[in-house]
């Protein structure tokens, strides 16, 4: 191990200790210690261990010395794994010892997390010596662990990670999976134990297995080429063979995909899932029961937000930040619309300007409403570039909110107390409660969703689409091609804008009441929050984000006090480590990945001649 | 479009496209501009205009002066530090309101401590010392994290990538801030020295505000001085006219960026103790709010230029402290502080839409 390695080694397993004091002072794993995920073993203990077993997986990586790309060694992996870990656990103890100096109570005057439970859970409720012993000897392991997971083959590699990552997921989501298992009425003890209610360790290997075979076999890429089958004829499969090293990944998957669809048609399978998939989601609340179905319908509002946003900063390459005004918009003007009473200190009263329609006659107008505002907020910065463009929209964002929340207009939009008797949408002949049965309005949400998604896919290849497109890629060049920039500019401002006021009219019905607290800027960051996660640009990708941000802290009240927090990081890392988002829109990762192969392709071809006759390099190379 | 050439033979395109030629952006830039125009000409005629009785004297307004430029000269600190940031590379760094709340919230344990044992008020200027270095020491310390985690890796790529990790590092250090320490404000102690107020003729103001003034007055001075005199300053300024040119110069890009943040930490530091002494408060939020107005600020002297910082700092300080009595009184609009927020983004609009370049900028902010 040379000496920039052990370097190296101390400072990533120094700055895993720190993730985790870090996660201790900040309050995160006190809080996840009630979060059972398999058997005894809790978040807060994956908590303490999952940074070691990163910085090992993170400090052998292959490294590039004098151009040359080297691979680590598994002996290597190993022994620089393990210095990692062995720091790690060191620098954590250290902090623990410093608090037993200096005094619990001392510390806890500054920082408010630390706390006698804290430290029982950091020493996993034993003597401070045993306690040091296992943590270090445990971050040596997951150290090790994480650094021999580097040298292992792809094939294994990825099964056994995957594995893993699914365990916390199926223990996460234990209030979705076991009231659906009960209503199927298929026995789930085996899975969850009905004493932690996290997974038992049966459940948990059968998770595990379940999982690695999936991904070993590539079951989730192929089904998601048969589910969304690309419109472009695919690129020849590369036929260089397996190197067990990412650039090769595509085309293994590629024969897997021919082998499976032989003998069974494509079309079918896809008609099956995709019925499978419509029945699931129609269901979804009679199986997982009211109270995930109202955070389901939560999901639905910011998904709406979400596409909306997505035409505007996706398509259009705007980056809005004020986008809060248009869920503001939407949310008051179906209030007022539709019999909305604001609140006085005295009781109810009608605002200044109001009406008593239906919430599908208010919807229309409040549609074009948003769309106007869209426009107006538009016009005036069609000539600001994009970092500028954010911090105004962000200005008209907070104009909006104070404006709606303020006493001045507290005649027509109730000022800070807010409206109230919003009419619920009602379908005739159909009985609907939201407040009762948050199932109703799942649906309600779906519909819209639905039809959000739809117009938004029909966008994405349209003229329109493609010319936004080129808009985002380059707007000077757009506009030399012949794209009127101003008109599609505002397009996406007023498109964008009434998606998004739907799912404040949504919003508005849901609750039947509104106050100025819900339309903090905060909504325009978590929905942005939300595409980048998924990917910009990318319609799947928005689904995704909005379950994962919106749903998953819904589900886990412990994870609620740091959903802001975890937003920041999301922002943050996926901008960091993989700016095209988990679900990259198919067109713009088809383009990189063709570019990529294309330079292999080169590279390969090059190869092939070096070993033969060894010509000159055409181009790119030093002379 | 190349295909309505083709089309536009049908009469409804004809109508549409003449539609589409109508000036959308003029029509409401000169809506907007004669709607502000009403409000404010006819707003501050009609509050200097009331009747005798409701009329506001001018000691009220020179004292709403004071308070404005105390506030302006914290928001001056703090804009200089989003100006040298912009100046050397050309980003929004959004997360600086939370590099000045950490200031103040770091030399806040020691203000406590101090205020408990006696220190603060038998030695005040010492104690005052003390919790400037620890602001500034806590500033700088996240100033420079940031750069180094969040803008780094990121500097060459496309603008909205690290205006976005901007954002979420904003929220990060916002909530992280909340989950170390609570997340309810907390009272700041201020030395009995600087209690109280000050009388010169009828005006009278807190003796606080003055000393803010002068502190941020002499901190300007100073990074006038390190900029335009200094070594390092000129190869600041050298970065910030040409990276590749001022690399190739055999200037370290990547020390001055740091000097950057380093220097913009440590104004934000300041500041965030400024506005401790003078809010008496503070809280993991503090930081948002003066930080888009700090921003306001650096765009409205000119982005890009230190003496535009000053001014704008100033400027937008009196009209949100002035602002609101001066412009809504007159027209009847109940608690008229309330809508101060408006005022200034209304100004981070006009300006953007009307002046990019500031008061003291020429189109496009080029310099530092």
């Amino acid at each position: 191990m040379d000496r920039s390695i052990a370097r190296t080694a101390v400072f990533t397993g120094a700055i895993a200790g720190i993730v985790v004091i870090y996660l201790a002072l900040v309050g995160m794993i006190e809080r996840l210690d009630d979060l059972p995920i398999i058997g005894r073993v809790g978040m807060d203990t994956i908590l303490i261990f999952l940074p070691a077993a990163v910085g090992g997986w993170v400090v052998t990586r292959p490294r590039v010395v004098g151009g040359e790309r080297r691979t680590t060694t598994p002996g290597a992996a190993a022994v620089t794994g393990m210095a990692e870990g062995l720091v790690a656990g060191v620098v954590v103890e250290l902090a623990l010892g410093l608090v037993s100096v200096l005094g619990i109570e001392t510390v806890r005057q500054v920082f408010s997390a630390v706390s006698p439970a804290l430290i029982e859970i950091m020493r996993f409720h034993m003597a401070p010596v045993p306690a040091a012993v296992v943590m270090i000897a445990g971050t040596t392991f997951v150290g090790l662990a994480g650094g021999v997971l580097r040298v292992l083959p792809k094939e294994v590699r990825a099964p056994i990670a995957s594995g893993l990552f699914a365990i916390v997921v199926v223990a996460l989501l234990q209030r979705v999976i076991a009231p659906a298992f009960d209503q199927m009425n298929i026995e789930r003890d085996w899975l969850y134990s009905p004493v932690t209610t996290g997974l038992t360790w049966i459940g948990g290997a059968v998770v595990f297995v379940l999982t690695a075979a999936a991904v070993r076999f590539h079951l989730g890429r192929w089904l998601a080429g048969i589910l969304m089958p690309s419109r472009y004829p695919s690129a020849a499969p590369a036929t260089a063979p397996s190197d067990a090293e990412g650039t090769n990944r595509e085309a293994s998957s590629e024969d897997r995909r021919t082998s499976l669809d032989a003998g069974i048609s494509r079309r079918g399978i896809a008609i099956v899932a995709w019925c499978v998939i419509a029945l699931i989601v129609a269901f979804l609340p009679y199986l997982v029961g009211p109270v995930v179905s109202r955070i389901l319908g939560t999901v639905g509002i910011f998904l709406l937000l979400g596409l909306g946003l997505n035409i505007v900063v996706g398509f259009a390459g705007l980056l809005d930040l004020g986008y809060v005004a248009f869920f503001a918009v939407g949310a008051y003007f179906t209030a007022i619309l539709t019999g909305g009473q604001r609140v006085t200190f005295t009781g109810y009263e009608a605002p200044a300007f109001g009406f008593h329609l239906s919430f599908y006659a208010a919807l229309p107008i409040v549609i074009a409403i948003a769309a106007l505002v869209g426009v107006i907020i538009g016009a005036p910065v069609l000539r600001l570039r994009g970092d500028y463009l954010a911090i105004v929209t962000l200005g008209f964002g907070e104009i909006a909110r104070v404006i709606f929340g303020s006493t001045w207009a507290q005649s027509l939009f109730g000022g800070s107390l807010g409206m109230s008797g919003i009419t619920a949408a009602k379908v005739p002949g159909v009985p609907m409660n939201f407040q009762a049965d948050p199932r109703h309005f799942y649906f309600l949400v779906l519909v819209f969703c639905l039809l959000a998604v739809f117009v938004s896919w029909r966008l994405q290849g349209s003229r329109v689409g493609r010319a936004w497109n080129a808009m985002r890629e380059d707007e000077q060049v757009a506009d030399a091609m012949g794209i009127s920039t101003t008109r599609f500019k505002l397009l996406a401002f007023a498109m964008g804008g009434a998606i998004g006021a739907v799912g404040g009219a949504l919003f508005a019905v849901s609750l039947g009441s509104l106050t100025i607290a819900s339309f903090q800027i905060l909504v325009s960051i978590t929905a942005l929050a939300v595409i980048i996660l998924g990917g910009l640009g990318s319609i799947p990708g928005v689904v995704v984000g909005a379950l994962v941000l919106i749903g998953l802290p819904g589900l886990l009240t412990q994870f609620v006090d740091y959903r802001l927090l975890i937003y920041g990081a999301v922002l943050i890392a996926i901008m960091l480590l993989r700016p095209q988002g988990l679900v990259p829109n198919v067109r713009v990762s088809r383009e990189l990945k063709e570019d990529e192969r294309s330079q292999d392709q080169w590279a390969k071809h090059l190869l092939e001649q070096d070993a033969t006759d060894a010509p000159e390099p055409t181009g790119g190379a030093l002379t | 479009m190349a295909e309505e050439g083709v089309r536009a033979e049908t009469p409804t395109v004809r109508k549409l496209s003449r539609l589409e030629r109508l000036p959308i952006r003029r029509i409401v830039l000169t809506v907007l501009t004669v709607a502000i125009a009403v409000v404010v000409g006819g707003g501050i005629y009609k509050t200097l205009t009331l009747p005798e009785a409701e009329r506001l004297g001018w000691t009220f307004w020179a004292n709403l002066m004071v308070i404005g430029l105390a506030l302006g000269a914290v928001y001056a600190l703090i804009a200089l530090g989003y100006t040298l940031v912009y100046g050397i590379l050309r980003m929004i760094n959004f997360a600086h309101g939370e590099v000045f709340m950490a200031g103040a919230f770091g030399s806040y344990f020691f203000a406590t401590a101090y205020a408990d044992s006696g220190f603060l008020n038998a030695h005040p200027w010492a104690a005052l010392g003390i919790l400037f270095l620890v602001g500034m020491t806590v500033s700088t310390a996240i100033a420079v994290l940031l750069e180094r985690v969040a803008y780094r890796p990121l500097r060459n790529a496309p603008r909205l990538v690290p205006l976005i990790t901007a954002i979420g590092a904003s929220l990060f250090l916002q909530n992280s801030f909340q989950g170390f320490f609570g997340s309810q404000t907390r009272g700041y102690p201020r030395p009995s020295i600087l209690d109280g107020t000050i009388q010169i003729g009828q005006v009278s103001f807190d003796k606080i505000d003055p000393v803010v003034i002068i502190t941020a007055i002499v901190v300007m001075a100073g990074l006038q001085f390190f900029v335009k005199r200094t070594k390092t300053g000129k190869a600041m300024r050298a970065v910030a006219q040409d990276r590749e040119i001022a690399s190739l110069m055999g200037i370290d890009v990547d020390r001055v960026v740091v000097t950057t943040f380093v220097l913009g930490g440590m104004l934000a530091g300041i500041a965030g103790v400024l506005y401790a002494l003078t809010f008496g408060q503070v809280g993991a939020t503090m930081g948002f709010l003066p930080g888009i107005a700090a921003f306001t600020a650096a765009v409205l002297g000119g982005i890009g230029s230190i003496p535009g910082a000053a001014i704008g700092g100033l400027t937008l300080g009196v009209a949100e402290s002035v602002g609101p009595y001066l412009l809504l009184i007159g027209i009847d609009v109940p608690s008229p502080y309330e809508l101060r927020g408006v005022i200034t983004f209304s100004i981070l609009v006009l300006v953007l839409i009307f002046r990019p370049g500031g008061i003291l900028g020429t189109g496009e902010a080029e310099k530092v």
